[in-house]
């Protein structure tokens, strides 16, 4: 029982963590019905973002309240001005291509950032992972029985952190005109701009906004693993991308329950059989979705017109 | 080639290249370096080729060409490593060799294709980014289960396959690869594939069965990378889960996309010399660089090769996504009768 | 009556909430020439997609030479005698004028089993049915490795089909734009190709959607009696789909009109220009009441 419950929090905190990621690629499906493969590399140029600005700070200030709030805004602006290049750059001119010449762009950004993260000179890190520096030094919150349920601080600030930018997130696309925006462009972008919608700033904003995200969800995984590495942005990547799938591409509370889900099956896989099987977890719903169920749990069916 | 009877044209060229090959085997065997840079090439020309009849001539995004790959190197090499040590009586060595290869190689690639045929039933229902998804993941998936099963050797992989891999067999290879690979373009069923390409709906409304197409081409094309896989299995001297990665796949789809969806002959240029450019910087920095220096820099050019392949994908999507050679074929700028095949509008 | 070539009866779909056709009925017989008109979005295309296969009817059956189609993927309908044109040209772009034509040529030989003993297999029991099946399926796969081998028999067959790509292309004047590739051609060509292209497939019932649109009145006046030559010439039922009134009028015997994914009227043309639910659907009821007309059992 003990375990059990260890599980779940252990999954819930991962699952949110895919959650935060997994938004970020649904909102971009949803108004450029792209698949931003280099999501998840964005991320980790944030994390390392928020590596580099905690090294900064150094002790004691990096773990500070200030400090800490410091090292996340940094990073995430950091990474809102990487999304906004990449989609100016690489995404805005293949607007009205085919969508496979802009998965093959992604693909291409994914592979620079990632690997070329791994190179060797000037301000490049590397491949070897770091240690990143304890910002939240860990202590532990709650204890049941005896140690059978232990719940660390980070465990909890990092969930309440994800829920703090989810509910955020959510008030932006339901209740503002932002948000409105968004969602008329994700329909038809088209006529939104017909309709006097500045969709190029709209696209833009969300990718800043997604980017941003991935960034608060890198550190909250750099918090739980301790190490950055330069790869760590493709599996995460891939597996917020199925979390997304999960929930239905484009659509926003299915991201989250998408995330959650992965995270919690994934936990429990790995705790009850080992840890080599984690990633087909991932793949495993992957496949199974696209096939049973293409448009996922909340999404919606479009049928083609002939 | 028209001037050929008609019931020799179909094998005259493979018979051919055997002599052909035959004789350049006699030659350069004696030089392993080129051997073994040549068989690298072969290797990604073969998987260059076959995923471009899935992903240039059919029009189907596939990015997991990995891990069929993988099927072929490990069944392959698994039947090689327990036919070690059988020796067929009365047939000398190096012939017994290249027969046992042979066999490894129809294994591996069977394997493959039949993986090919499990992965692509389902899969080719998807259009597009959905698709290419699916087959990363399935891609992931075989790798995964691979690198978990004891009989491959998990992590660690396989080791001492009998290294009995000739410049002749790889370059047979290839050449059958391509010979298939144009025998179908010029054919009612490439035809086919090429109309499932440009308008699926409308290839279906004309007859065309596109679900059994698809899976057919999906077949074809994993049964080589999985001949290129088990090839691969025997010329270098460990397989590990860790050379069928999901970076080998998007090595290959650069590849094709760099040379051109659909046109074979950009498949083969580009894997020739993106396989090759990488190897002349080493050699050349190891070369010059003397030992200390040199190798650093070689190694350099390790590391940059995936950065470097994800620019050019990026520059490539955004000023000639059609790639070096668009859909058309080097060799249809040659003379009729030099290297264009048979055709029948002709 | 002999059997209909094409029969729908009682024929629905509806798009979730959205009733795209209902209550359609529809004979083709061999030599028929019809129109189906209408306004736009009253379900036409649909009709044909539903006709078809490429959606499954919601309600009633569809029937090609006698056999109900419901269920069966367009490409198996379009083997049964059905073919058709697309509303908004499409044609394989970057193939040649003649690769396009020759994609739907169906091979006259087969590889291990002739097409008469597929037929008289399927007949036999349901057309799911498992011999059948399995001797196209190994036909398939002989055809493949005779393509790789480049057999003599397989030269004949690819050349038997490039004269009968040849052949179609001139009777549809296009034989000088053979070797072009299709997006290069002017519209008007196009439009051509695609009826060669439907034609190739060797069916009984041809279906035009919109094949006059975009044409100026000499091409659609070449097109009215293009038309009639192919029915005779290829013995075919034909079912026209147009908005230009002068055309469908012209050469149709027989107009059906939907509404709304509804039929509201069926006839010959003088009866159906007359009919006021017709005048309505196109001109609404205001036009009507300045006539002086009333819809018979409507407003007005």
């Amino acid at each position: 029982m003990g375990d059990l419950v260890q599980h779940l929090i252990n999954g819930l905190a991962a699952g949110t963590i895919y959650a935060l990621v997994a938004l970020g690629y649904t909102m971009v499906y949803g108004v450029l019905k792209l698949i931003n493969f280099a999501h998840g590399d964005v991320m980790m140029v944030g994390t390392f973002g928020a590596y580099a600005v905690a090294r900064a700070l150094g002790r004691p200030a990096q773990t500070s309240l200030l400090g800490v709030a410091a090292i996340f805004l940094l990073a995430m602006g950091g990474c809102a001005l990487l999304g906004l290049l990449i989609e100016r750059f690489a995404y805005r001119p293949l607007r009205e291509k085919p969508r496979l010449t802009a998965l093959i762009t992604a693909i291409g950004i994914s592979f620079t950032l990632s690997y070329g993260f791994q190179l060797d000179f000037g301000p490049l890190p590397g491949a070897a992972p770091r240690a990143f520096p304890e910002i939240i030094p860990p202590r532990e919150w709650f204890v049941f029985g005896d140690r059978t349920v232990v719940i660390w601080n980070w465990q909890v600030i990092s969930l309440g952190i994800a829920l703090l930018l989810m509910v955020a997130l959510q008030a932006l696309v339901y209740r503002s005109r932002f948000g409105r925006a968004m969602r008329a462009v994700s329909f038809d972008h088209r006529t939104a701009a017909l309709m006097g919608i500045p969709v190029d700033r709209v696209i833009a904003l969300t990718f800043m906004l997604g980017s941003a995200l991935a960034a608060g969800a890198g550190i909250l995984f750099a918090i739980k693993d301790t190490v950055v590495q330069p790869l760590m942005g493709l599996y995460v990547g891939l597996k917020a991308f199925v979390a997304a799938v999960i929930g239905g591409i484009g659509n926003v509370p299915g991201a989250v329950v998408g995330g959650l889900l992965l995270g919690l099956v994934e936990e429990f896989v790995v705790g009850y059989s080992s840890s080599s099987w984690r990633d087909a977890v991932a793949f495993s719903f992957l496949i199974l979705v696209l096939l049973v169920r293409p448009s996922g749990l909340f999404g919606t069916v479009t049928a083609e017109k002939v | 080639m028209a001037s050929l009877p008609a019931p020799v044209r179909g094998v005259f060229p493979v018979l051919l290249a055997v002599g052909v090959l035959g004789g350049l085997q006699v030659v350069v065997g004696q030089l392993p370096f080129f051997v073994y840079l040549s068989s690298l090439v072969g290797v990604n020309v073969i998987l260059a080729v076959s995923l471009n009849i899935v992903n240039g001539m059919t029009g189907q995004f596939s990015i997991g060409h990995a891990g069929f790959m993988a099927v072929g190197a490990y069944v392959g090499g698994k039947l090689a490593l327990e036919m070690k040590d059988l020796a067929i009586a009365g047939i000398p060595h190096g012939v017994s060799d290249q027969l046992q290869l042979l066999a490894s190689l129809a294994l591996g690639g069977v394997a493959a294709g039949v993986a090919g045929f499990l992965v692509g039933l389902p899969s080719l229902r998807l259009r597009g980014d959905y698709l290419a998804i699916v087959t990363l993941g399935f891609g992931e998936m075989i790798r995964v289960i691979v690198s978990n099963l004891e009989v491959f050797g998990r992590a660690l992989g396989l080791s001492g396959i009998p290294q009995t891999s000739s410049f002749m067999m790889i370059w047979l290879c290839v050449f059958v690869v391509v010979l298939v690979a144009r025998r179908i373009q010029d054919s009612a069923h490439g035809r086919s594939l090429l109309a499932i390409r440009e308008d699926e709906v409308a290839a279906e409304a004309m007859g065309v069965d596109t679900t059994a197409y698809k899976v057919r081409a999906f077949v074809i094309s994993s049964f080589f990378a999985g001949v290129a896989g088990a090839l691969f299995a025997h010329f270098v001297p460990i397989i590990n889960p860790g050379s069928f990665t999901f970076v080998k796949s998007i090595e290959v789809v650069t590849m094709v996309v760099a040379g051109g969806l659909g046109s074979i002959s950009g498949s083969i240029v580009a894997a020739v010399v993106l396989t090759l450019l990488p190897e002349v910087l080493r050699s050349l920095f190891l070369q010059v660089g003397g030992l200390e220096g040199g190798a650093a820099l070689a190694q350099k050019v390790d590391q940059i090769r995936m950065p470097v392949y994800g620019i050019l994908l990026v520059i490539l999507m955004l000023s000639r996504p059609q790639g070096v050679f668009g859909n058309r074929e080097l060799w249809d700028a040659f003379p009729r009768w030099w290297g264009r095949g048979w055709r029948a509008e002709e | 009556m002999s059997t209909p070539l094409l029969q729908a009866q009682g024929v629905a779909i509806h798009f979730g909430g959205l009733k795209a056709l209902s209550g359609f009925d529809l004979d083709i017989h061999p030599a028929d020439l019809k129109g189906l008109i209408g306004p736009n979005g009253a379900g036409k295309t649909t009709a044909f997609n539903v006709l078809t296969g490429v959606y499954l009817p919601t309600a009633g059956t569809v029937r090609v030479a006698g056999e109900v189609v419901n269920g069966l993927k367009p490409h198996q309908i379009n083997r049964l005698g059905l073919a058709r044109t697309f509303q908004n040209i499409r044609l394989f772009k970057t193939l040649t004028a003649l690769d396009n034509v020759r994609v739907a040529c169906l091979s006259d030989t087969y590889a291990f089993f002739s097409r008469a003993r597929i037929e008289a297999a399927r007949r036999r029991s349901s057309k799911r049915s498992g011999a059948a099946a399995a001797m196209v399926a190994l036909n398939n796969y002989v055809d493949w490795w005779r393509a790789l081998l480049l057999t003599p028999g397989f030269q004949r067959e690819e050349r038997a089909l490039t004269v009968k790509a040849d052949a179609l292309l001139d009777v549809m004047g296009l034989l000088h734009r053979r070797d072009e590739e299709a997006r290069n051609l002017p519209y008007g060509e196009q439009r051509r190709l695609e009826i060669a292209r439907a034609l190739a497939t060797g069916p009984r019932v041809l279906l035009l959607d919109e094949p006059a649109a975009g044409m100026n009145t000499r091409e659609k006046a070449d097109l009215m009696v293009l038309i009639r030559e192919l029915r005779t010439r290829f013995s075919l039922g034909i079912l026209v789909i147009e908005h230009d009134m002068k055309l469908v009028m012209g050469i149709c015997e027989e107009i059906t009109v939907l509404d709304y994914g509804e039929t509201i009227a069926r006839g010959n043309p003088e009866r159906v220009r007359a009919d006021p639910k017709v005048i309505e659907a196109y001109l609404g009821d205001s036009y009507l009441a300045a006539q002086g007309m009333r819809v018979p059992g409507g407003a007005g």
